[in-house]
């Protein structure tokens, strides 16, 4: 019993070898193995949005300076400034010409970047920040038009189009080089390798770190936000508003504390004040399902879909109470 | 205890324990003082000393051992123990505008070996984490080849698949450093910092199958995310070490690592390693994206900037002691850290206790793998001495990890990015670990 059984798995064995060898043979290239398909070209032109510096992937249109000074103000602006100049973190767009070898260098649109194609690029991708691709190709031409004009590498009459686009030579083009570190040779050293007596220690800053983990004087860090005004009368919320503001500082904050996209702003009580006789009922439907109001768009939970409806009305709780 | 039968007292007792863990310190102590004393003062006399934080230590035999635990699939997938719930990522909130574009650190003061687990690798994204559907995700690959593909994701775990263990690195990791010490903690100056063993399809396999015509020089990798993050990669990479991944460290990848697919770039900056990986297409030049041109270029003293800086240097950090971790009484201790390199295999690491004046070396320890975490480590009797503790490594290129002093003069203060210099942690006579520079 104990041989046939031998017999008949060395017999599977030498059959699985075989099968084996004949696939293995096909395997030695992947481009035989027949796994997908051909996209259709429509499903390539739905999602091949990257553009170069010389032009190609840019579609028909434009768009003027004018046009474009519209749609930075409303879109634009809340974060980087009527001028280009960046609220609070948010990059700061214009300016700074003649300042990269200064102490602390400002590098914008015009003082940095090398293409004006990576603008038209950016801004068609992932711009307004709330409403990535959002932008009808018209637009992104006239809002890339008024950030040149904003760094004067534009005039106010000026129309962007696929063809003037790429003659636009940016101010710091030419000044950037291919990596060529190493730069820095360090010698492995063992014995002897500085004088005690030149070491200076240079302490570390204190106080901006989040240290409260490990440090009994430890802080949260939260310290250096200027937003910090805002949350420090929590002890009056309700409890829903208060787990609401988890929920409010991760995704709601991005609009709601600078007025992004037309969105209430957090405090605001005059804006919020109709908004609020509505009803809490209307207040979560809204931001549960999203909304078109007259000054703005409400995504449905704010675009980040997986919030469970209970956390969005927390969120708008905390919403609702600091702002009436 | 009077008018309590013993079940009762223990029950009480249990109870009060349990309450009282969810104070600390002196706050423990008054509560369950108090409590102890509500209760008649008798557990004062023989109880209260084993309540009070020693009940379960020897002679005693502890809670646990006279009673049964949970049952299987209580919790059907694991977590930490609650005793390590502050071994987290951690955000320093004043580095960026909005969370939703922002960074995590890992906690490595608090690791152990070479792999990050799943839920404490470093996170980075600039348009929050998307929730993608897999069943509604694909993968196109096309530009200049034979045979334009669009992958479903079970298609794409068709193809032969490779696990391979790597470091991802963000180039900014230590950035915020260039001009002075500020993070008072490793895991703020060092946790833009993870290492998995990575599953997925080369992408030389997948270009292989769409057959790349001879002009096709670049890659472009795109995301689906809200940033659509994107970047340009050089024939040669994808060709060598780039791989399309779907698990990490043995499971699906985690959303805010790329679910259900990403790009692992080995080695090189962590940016290059797109998530979310959407649409991968053939060029014959780079497309100058935000993300290679505004950001993650090098801005030189001179006002130049180095372009396509990919490669993270030799790199090391002792993880223990650190300001996180002190010795807290004298004698025998381990000197413990990780050092990796984007180029290849760690060839040796130094240890320095007195602020580089003198070096010995470290045992290397475990596995030694090309573009990986590495750990190495030295035994130490501390004898209360203050040191000025620093780690060196070398690579197999024979490359030496620089000092900050050598990175500043060639390249200054502003260049943010690819700050790979030896790391100084100062240990007083009490046993505390602060981040300091030496000048």
């Amino acid at each position: 019993m104990f041989s046939s059984l031998n017999i008949s798995t060395m017999k599977k064995c030498t059959l699985a070898a075989v099968i084996g060898a004949t696939l293995l043979s096909t395997l030695a290239s992947a481009s035989n193995l027949d796994i997908g398909r051909a996209p259709t070209a429509e499903e390539i032109a739905g999602w091949d949005i990257d553009i170069r510096p010389d032009g190609k992937g840019l579609p028909p249109g434009e768009g003027s300076v004018a046009d474009g000074e519209v749609i930075y103000e409303d879109k634009c602006a809340v974060c980087h400034g009527v001028f280009g100049e960046g609220e609070k973190r948010w990059p700061k767009l214009a300016g700074g010409f003649d300042t990269l070898t200064d102490d602390r260098p400002e590098k914008t649109v015009g003082s940095y970047w090398p293409y004006a194609s990576t603008l038209w690029d950016y801004i068609h991708r992932t711009m307004p920040f709330p409403e990535p691709q959002s932008l009808s190709n018209n637009e992104v031409y006239a809002t890339t038009a008024y950030v040149l004009y904003l760094n004067e590498i534009v005039d106010e009459d000026f129309v962007l189009t696929p063809d003037n686009l790429v003659l636009i030579a940016m101010p710091n083009a030419g000044n950037f080089y291919r990596d060529d570190r190493p730069d820095v040779i360090n010698e492995r050293c063992m014995e002897n390798c500085k004088d005690p007596a030149s070491i200076e220690v240079v302490q570390s800053l204190r106080g901006i770190t989040p240290t409260d983990h490990f440090k009994e004087d430890g802080n949260d860090g939260v310290a250096y936000q200027e937003e910090i005004g805002k949350t420090a009368d929590i002890p009056s919320l309700f409890e829903p508003a208060k787990a609401g503001l988890a929920t409010y500082q991760q995704v709601c904050k991005a609009c709601h504390d600078s007025g992004l996209a037309g969105a209430p702003k957090l405090g605001e009580k005059t804006n919020w004040k109709a908004r609020i006789a509505t009803g809490k009922e209307t207040l979560y439907s809204h931001a549960i399902n999203g909304f078109q109001g007259e000054s703005g768009m409400m995504p449905a939970k704010g675009g980040q879909t997986q919030l469970t409806d209970d956390m969005v009305k927390q969120a708008v709780d905390y919403m609702v109470e600091s702002s009436q | 205890m009077s008018g309590f039968s013993r079940t009762e007292e223990n029950q009480l007792l249990a109870r009060l324990v349990k309450d009282g863990d969810k104070l600390k310190g002196l706050d423990r102590r008054l509560f369950l003082r108090q409590a102890m004393g509500a209760l008649g003062g008798v557990a004062a006399g023989v109880a209260a000393p084993n309540v009070l934080g020693n009940s379960n230590l020897p002679p005693n035999v502890p809670s646990w051992t006279k009673s049964l635990g949970e049952g299987v699939v209580t919790h059907p997938y694991g977590m930490p123990s609650k005793y390590e719930s502050d071994v987290v990522r951690r955000t320093v909130p004043w580095l960026t505008a909005d969370p939703i574009s922002s960074i995590s650190f890992s906690p490595l003061h608090s690791l152990k070996g070479i792999i990050t687990p799943n839920g404490l690798i470093f996170e980075r994204y600039h348009g929050g984490v998307p929730t993608i559907n897999p069943d509604e995700h694909r993968l196109m690959i096309h530009g200049l080849v034979e045979r334009p593909l669009i992958l479903t994701m079970d298609e794409l775990r068709r193809f032969p698949s490779v696990s391979e263990i790597k470091f991802i690195e963000c180039p900014a990791n230590g950035g915020m450093e260039w001009r002075g010490p500020q993070m008072e903690g490793l895991q703020f100056t060092h946790g833009m910092l993870s290492c998995c063993e990575w599953t997925g399809v080369k992408l030389s396999t997948l270009l292989d199958a769409v057959g790349v015509k001879p002009e096709g020089k670049w890659v472009l990798a795109e995301g689906a995310d809200g940033a659509a993050m994107s970047r340009s990669i050089p024939m040669d990479k994808a060709l060598d070490d780039t791989i399309v991944v779907y698990a990490q460290n043995g499971e699906a990848l985690r959303p805010e690592q790329g679910y259900p697919i990403r790009i692992i770039n080995p080695g090189w900056e962590g940016n290059t390693s797109i998530k979310w990986v959407r649409r991968l297409e053939i060029g014959d030049k780079p497309w100058y994206q935000r993300e290679e041109t505004s950001k993650y270029t090098d801005l030189m003293p001179d006002g130049r900037a180095r372009e396509f800086t990919w490669v993270q240097e030799c790199n090391s950090v002792i993880t223990s002691p650190c300001p996180e971790n002190p010795w807290k009484i004298r004698g025998w201790y381990e000197i413990e850290g990780v050092a990796w390199s984007g180029k290849g295999k760690i060839k040796a690491v130094d240890i320095s206790l007195d602020g580089g004046v003198s070096w010995r070396q470290a045992q290397i320890k475990g596995l030694v793998l090309s573009k990986a975490l590495t750990r190495f480590s030295v035994m130490l009797k501390w004898e209360g001495q203050p040191l000025l503790l620093q780690s060196r490594a070398m690579d197999e290129t024979g490359y030496v990890q620089p000092t900050l002093s050598q990175l500043r003069a060639e390249r200054g203060d502003n260049s943010i990015y690819h700050k790979n210099s030896i790391h100084t942690w100062q240990l007083k006579e009490d046993g505390s670990v602060f981040n300091v520079q030496l000048s």
